[in-house]
């Protein structure tokens, strides 16, 4: 008879165990009390996105770190090179390779990249599914808002992979079967984007994202007027949903619905232009100030990363990256020594020549560098001088090896930052309006009409003289004003320059047909979803 | 007499014959299923005469499929690097599980129990065997027994050595003198500090070690206790990184009601403090390329130089005033309590609970980093464990029955927090004053919490024939909370089979053959070791910090792809194998082979982004299988009365496969990459750019080099050679990413290890040499790729040698791979049993030891014996991190009163 006992509390055991199994967890949050009242609903659905603007991690960020969105469109231009510098900056030819145009589906960073793009859109997505699931907690005007603002990100995230990657998929709910994942042509990606930001812009916050108060770092409307005029300005490329024919739409034949109204891709670009200038942008003054380390109160900035050493995680690498190890040393940072002006750009500012445009000295640190009133000195007792123009796309061996080419002074140096530099307050700016007063140029000239004023505008804030507003002039000034922030390869690309040698690149082979202007679909990508085909001139 | 001697040598080899005769009443199960299995004993007499700082140093080379990487000084590196039979999950769980005195303890708390309070280790590796710890088991166990009173009256015991230890290697940078005149030479500009410094002499001293241990027993059959107390002081070779251990044991037996109750009672505390090495390999990195002309320490102005273009490097003598230091606290105790209902059948109730705190400490100085960096952190579990088990046994005639069944709980509460701050003006403070830095930025300072729980079930039977045939099984049912809802359950069943033919009547007739036995066993047990709580449920967790309604806010997000549906990882074993004797086993023979198969296998696989979030999904797809033979020998050539030789050697082959990370989850086709890279080369100008070296390739061992091939070195147009790369696939093209112009090169890990152990010993003096060896791998010299780099220089030194070399250039490839081949003679140690006849002193031994004798390889790097074990970003890869090589010197004393 024991026996039995002790096989009954045995069995006994066993129920209470099973009951063990359950999970509770105390330090994470179920869905349910993720989004248990409208203000949770905003911050867990709407707030949580503004995470992946910036980034402290390669490839994740639209600016800032690298690897990433940032490199993929500054450092396969003319604007940037980084040399090889004997042992460093090699890196398995990564950066040269960039330069040269000879990416490959197979890189990493390309992946990365594409994946970072992605994860915000489907984040977005279960963002709009979970306003939905919940929306008994919220009001109608809320819920409306709420689901315009997540829209509005997802829209100018679709905007970067449209850009990058051509023909991709438009996945607009969290719960897409994978075997629904498939590529749409370009121009279908672009007029969805377009109609999109049209769509929710009633509903986004008026205010400016710049600064700090309600709106700071947020899509409001001006925000996505600058992307409808980006998006109107290369509708061209856009639109193009065979880039490798040789044959481009004609902006003039490309039309939108614009508050009613049929304009075509120029007048369109030319109408959100003015309306930014209505909603109180303007230049400001000085060029510095939109780049100094309290740059929260800037007129001319729409769109930026907010950056706060103590705070936010976003990091700043650029500065860090470029100068010379002297030159961080003297801040008390380590640096990198690795970016800096190619040729061209140093010739198209003018160096040296009594011609120099004034926005040179604001972006790059050339010859002596002083800080706290002495010369920065290399080891060996020499003055460190920063050479612009002994580079070469490898400069192992040369005698200017560590200290050829210009480099980055666009931000104010804030000298309490953290990380070596990287944490600085500097908010990284992401649009501003004197992009925006060129782009009204360009495509007035582009529609025959005289974008002289707008041009001008922006060279005389700089203190430079007129010029007339032709498209070489456009181009030339786009690089002079907004140099590395991040657009030469859309320009280039607009101005059909891109895949033309320039500086110290030949054009690859092939390259004639333009198939570089579109980065390949990342080869992973590609084996995980047997439904998408790679882009036209990359094999696979 | 003759077999008395040989007990040990038995014990050693096989267990399964004497296990029988140290019956235990906690472990009558699983002697009987030892019978069938092939554990393997390791007893103190196989140890003890060694000098050893822990017990992990111990296990290493003493039973065929153990492996133990005791690389340097590196303590976590040695606590993760413990294997029974190789590498069978890839997300984890790969750790032995470790039970002492039946707790269920951890690698780290064994690697703290003193040496000489071990009585044996128990090596279980077969299902049959692992069965009854289930899941926990499912990477091998390894039992560890301590000694326990005796009950023979009073006794008490010291054992200590001293020792010290010395650099005998290191690898050999130019010297300044040839540091400027190889600068000179080929006209590059350096910086000459008017030094000549030798970096590793300058980080590295004569390190010592001693070690204490009391201890004392007493009491009766019916009651006894056993005490012990032990100190350990450890100063490794570099400064700054040292190690103290302070332990105490109690152990209590009692029995009562006319021995029908037996009681077992134990407590174990430890204390550790380790200051560990920042980042070990920037600090030896740093040593070796550093300029030599430099002084090790500030200069007149108070400057420490290095290179400005050395951006990769520290001043190494700044690299030693970063501080990381853990202290480790461990408290558990135990009572089992065992009641005779009738004399055949017993019920066993056991509990234990053990404490566990980690409290990690680190400093970074502003010197070495920008606004200094400070951590803390603390880390504490506590684990209950509740066992229920009623076994019965019953011998009539030829039969002879062994049944029980047991129910089992596991609850573990995991608790944490740390802080990260930065913003420091001055460096007095190190870590203990956070509030003197001015910045805690977001994601530096968290808490967390777990509770994961493990309930079994288990029955098992095994039944004896003649005493000749046995042949058991067990069912077990294991539950988790940690995986999916409708997957908690596992169940997990094994057979095994013996045979001892020697008892067999036509075996008698004959002498030649003193022990025969076959075995036979095939089981299943599941494993969880790579997955953490909450991982199926889809949760928010903080994300990130941003303005919201114009204040900064944390929001939330899921920050992984949860997967509802997880499930066990099931490894299905089996196993043969043979126990041969001759001449009264003089000489000895064991062989067994496996095969065992991880099915269900838990990986991140790569998902689709979109439609996925993240691009990793944890599921049960794959498979890999491990196979290999393991033969042991023991031979007794010479036994005589004041003179006796052992040779004891094991041998294994391994064979590792992945199968298959390709399989269906929900309807889509799943797939992990068709290589993926596991290690990357670190240091100037490798950062992120086709520098991986080793891979996971289905089909593949896990961690092949995959590798572009270097035909030779060609000529680079700039006065110096670089590597000649093939165009692998003839497109033209030299492409050297992931999947370009890359090959197969050779395999991470051995195919054979050995481990052997000779000892001799001659009236009152024994010597015993331990030699352990492995062969059939390679290594990737990534340090002689990077210190024989010419284009580096002279920002970062270079090995004596490599100007002649004349080798400019940083590319991965084949030239650079070596035979991985070596045999290390472990350790010597002399000693003397004193003669002495007093009526307190019942036995003196003196000894000395010199371990880490000698190499011999064909690898030209400063130590074969690198990482080749355990599957991480370190496999096989020789990357600038290696300790420099050191030899110990020791004087061992140890009194029995």
């Amino acid at each position: 008879m024991k026996r039995i006992y002790y096989i009954s509390a045995l069995i006994l055991m066993a129920v209470s165990f099973a009951s063990c199994l359950d999970q509770d967890p105390k330090d994470q949050l179920t869905e349910e009390e993720m989004y248990d009242n409208a203000t949770n609903i905003y911050v867990n659905a709407v707030a949580t996105l503004y995470n992946y603007i910036g980034g402290s991690a390669e490839s994740e960020g639209l600016q800032g770190t690298g690897r990433g969105v940032y490199d993929y469109n500054t450092l396969t231009t003319d604007e940037v090179i980084i040399p090889v510098r004997g042992g460093d900056w090699y890196d398995g030819g990564f950066w040269t390779n960039l330069y040269l145009h000879q990416w490959t589906e197979n890189d990493a960073s390309l992946y990365n990249t594409w994946t970072y793009l992605y994860k915000v859109v489907m984040l977005a997505n279960k963002s709009l599914a979970m306003i939905d699931k919940y929306d008994y907690r919220l009001t109608e005007q809320q819920k409306l808002v709420n689901n315009a603002e997540v829209r509005a990100v997802r829209a100018m995230f679709y905007f970067y992979i449209m850009d990058m990657f051509g023909r991709v998929p438009v996945v607009t709910s969290y719960d897409t079967p994978h075997t629904e994942v498939r590529q749409s042509g370009r121009s279908e990606v672009f007029r969805f984007i377009f109609e999109e930001l049209q769509s929710v812009l009633p509903y986004l916050p008026t205010g400016k994202s710049n600064k700090e108060g309600n709106n700071y770092g947020r899509v409001t409307a001006p925000v996505a007027y600058f992307l409808l005029a980006k998006l109107a300005l290369n509708a061209e490329a856009y639109s193009d949903d065979n880039w490798i024919d040789g044959i481009r739409p004609d902006g003039r034949n490309i039309f939108f619905e614009v508050d009613g109204n049929r304009k075509n891709a120029w007048e369109t670009c030319i109408y959100y232009c003015n309306k930014l200038a209505e909603s109180g942008y303007t230049l400001e003054s000085s060029y510095a100030a939109n780049f100094a380390v309290n740059n929260e109160n800037s007129s001319e900035n729409i769109f930026t990363i907010p950056m706060d050493k103590n705070l936010y995680s976003n990091q700043f690498d650029y500065f860090f990256r470029s100068i010379h190890y002297n030159h961080g040393g003297a801040y008390g940072w380590a640096s990198e020594n690795g970016p800096c002006a190619t040729l061209s750009t140093v010739k198209t500012f003018g160096y040296g020549t009594a011609q120099e445009d004034t926005r040179f000295a604001l972006n790059f640190w050339v010859g002596k560098v002083v800080v706290d009133g002495k010369d920065v000195v290399l080891d060996n007792g020499t003055t460190l001088e920063y050479m612009p123009l002994e580079v070469k796309l490898d400069l192992t061996g040369s005698p200017y090896e560590k200290t050829a080419g210009a480099r980055m002074a666009k931000y104010e140096v804030d000298r309490t930052a953290y990380s070596d530099g990287r944490l600085p307050n500097n908010d990284i700016v992401l649009y501003r309006y004197a992009d925006v007063l060129l782009m009204k140029s360009e495509a007035k000239t582009r529609n025959g009409e005289d974008g002289t004023s707008e041009l001008n505008e922006v060279r005389s804030r700089a203190g430079m003289s007129g010029r007339a507003a032709t498209l070489e002039n456009i181009l030339e000034e786009r690089l002079l004003e907004l140099v590395w922030e991040g657009w030469r390869r859309q320009d280039l690309i607009r101005f059909g320059k891109f895949h033309q040698s320039y500086d110290l690149r030949q054009r690859i082979s092939g390259e004639e047909n333009g198939y570089t202007t579109v980065f390949p679909i990342p080869k992973r990508t590609l084996d995980l979803n047997k439904n998408l085909t790679q882009n036209p001139g990359y094999h696979s | 007499m003759r077999n008395l001697h040989l007990i040990p040598l038995i014990l050693f080899l096989m267990g399964s014959v004497t296990v029988g005769a140290q019956v235990q009443h906690t472990r009558e199960l699983q002697d009987t299923l030892s019978v069938s299995g092939s554990t393997e004993v390791i007893d103190q007499k196989s140890f003890s005469k060694r000098l050893a700082n822990n017990a992990l140093e111990v296990l290493n080379g003493q039973a065929a499929g153990v492996n133990v990487t005791v690389n340097g000084a590196d303590r976590m590196a040695m606590l993760n690097s413990v294997r029974v039979r190789g590498t069978t999950s890839i997300m984890g769980g790969n750790d032995p599980l470790v039970i002492i005195d039946g707790v269920t303890s951890s690698i780290a708390a064994l690697s703290m129990i003193y040496p000489a309070d071990i009585e044996s280790f128990t090596i279980l590796k077969n299902a049959a065997e692992t069965a009854q710890y289930g899941s926990r088991g499912a990477s091998g166990v390894i039992e560890v027994k301590t000694k326990k009173g005796t009950g023979g009256g009073f006794q008490i015991s010291y054992d200590g050595n001293y020792g010290f230890e010395r650099m005998s290697d290191y690898i050999e940078m130019l010297d300044a003198p040839a540091y400027v005149a190889t600068a000179k030479r080929l006209g590059l500009e350096y910086n000459d500090g008017g030094y000549n410094t030798n970096f590793f002499k300058s980080i590295t001293r004569t390190g010592g070690v001693q070690n204490h241990h009391l201890a004392f027993s007493g009491g009766s059959e019916a009651s006894n206790y056993r005490a012990s107390f032990g100190f350990m002081d450890h100063n490794t070779i570099v400064r700054s990184n040292d190690y103290q251990n302070l332990v105490a044991k109690l152990d209590v037996t009692q029995t009562a009601f006319d021995g029908r109750l037996t009681g077992n009672f134990g407590v174990f505390g430890s204390s550790q403090k380790a200051h560990d090495l920042f980042d070990v390999q920037k600090l030896f990195y740093s040593a070796a390329v550093q300029n030599p002309t430099f002084l090790d320490g500030p200069d007149a102005e108070g400057r420490w130089r290095v290179n400005s273009g050395a951006s990769q490097i520290n001043p190494p003598g700044l690299l030693l005033k970063e501080k990381n230091d853990a202290k480790n606290l461990i408290f558990n105790t135990h009572l089992r309590l065992t009641y005779a209902i009738i004399p055949d059948l017993k019920l066993s109730v056991f509990g234990s609970y053990s404490y566990n705190s980690n409290e990690l400490a680190q400093f970074c100085p502003t010197w070495v980093w920008a606004q200094g960096n400070i951590y803390r952190g603390e880390f504490k579990s506590e684990d209950w464990l509740g066992n229920v088990s009623l076994n019965y046994r019953h011998m009539w005639g030829i039969h002879h029955l062994d049944a029980s069944v047991s129910g089992e709980s596991q609850k573990q509460t995991a608790t944490g927090f740390w802080v990260h701050a930065k913003g420091i003006t001055n460096n007095e403070f190190g870590y203990d004053n956070l509030g003197a830095a001015a910045s805690r930025p977001y994601g530096g300072t968290g808490s967390s919490y777990a509770d994961p729980s493990l309930g079994s079930f288990m029955t098992s039977i095994t039944y004896r024939l003649y005493d000749r045939y046995s042949f058991s099984a067990t069912v077990r049912a294991d539950g988790s909370s940690m995986v999916g809802e409708d997957n908690k359950w596992g169940f997990f069943p094994s057979v095994s089979a013996a045979w001892d033919v020697h008892k067999e009547r036509f075996m008698q007739s004959q002498r030649f053959i003193s022990m025969l036995k076959l075995r036979t066993g095939y089981g299943r047990s599941g494993n969880l070791g790579g997955i953490s709580s909450y991982i199926t449920l889809d949760t928010g967790q903080p994300n990130g910090l941003v303005s919201a309604y114009g204040s900064p806010t944390v929001t939330m997000a899921a920050l992984k792809n949860a997967n509802p549906d997880l499930k066990w990882e099931t490894r299905s074993t089996f196993n043969v194998g043979f126990d041969l004797g001759f001449w009264q086993n003089r000489l000895v023979l064991t062989a067994e082979y496996y095969y065992s198969k991880t099915t269900d296998m838990l990986y991140e696989y790569d998902v689709p982004v979109p439609p996925f979030a993240y691009d990793k999904l944890l599921a049960n797809i794959g498979s890999m299988s491990n196979q290999g033979l393991e033969i042991g020998m023991s031979v007794t050539p010479l036994m005589k009365k004041d003179m006796e030789l052992n040779i004891n050697m094991n041998l294994s082959f391994q064979k590792n496969r992945l199968i298959s990370l390709n399989g269906m989850y929900n309807g889509m086709q799943m797939s992990a990459a068709p290589v993926t890279p596991m290690g990357y080369l670190y240091g100037a100008g490798q950062k992120g750019g086709d520098n991986a070296v080793l891979y996971q390739i289905v089909g593949q061992p896990l961690g092949v080099f995959y590798l572009p091939h270097c035909k030779g070195l060609v000529d680079d147009g700039h006065g110096h050679l670089s590597y000649d790369l093939a165009d692998l696939d003839g497109n033209g093209k030299v492409d050297l990413s992931d999947g370009g112009d890359r090959y197969i090169a050779g395999q991470a890990t051995p195919k054979v290890t050995l481990g052997s152990n000779i000892s001799f010993r001659y009236k009152n003096f024994d010597v015993a040499l331990q030699v352990n060896g492995a062969f059939g791998h390679k290594i990737f010299n990534g340090t002689a790729l990077s210190y024989n780099n010419m284009a580096s220089f002279p920002d970062y030194n270079v090995m004596k040698g490599a100007p002649e070399r004349n080798i400019a250039g940083q590319n991965v490839s084949d030239y650079w791979l070596e035979s991985g081949n070596y045999v290390n003679f472990e350790y010597l140690t002399l000693g003397y049993h004193i003669p002495i006849k007093s009526p307190f002193i019942r036995s003196l031994r003196v000894s000395c030891s010199i371990n880490n004798l000698a190499t011999i390889t064909g690898y030209s790097g400063l130590t074969p014996m690198i990482n080749s074990y355990v599957v991480n970003s370190t496999l096989g890869i020789d990357d600038k991190r290696n300790y420099p090589v050191y030899r110990t010197y020791s004087l061992g004393l140890s009194i029995q009163f």
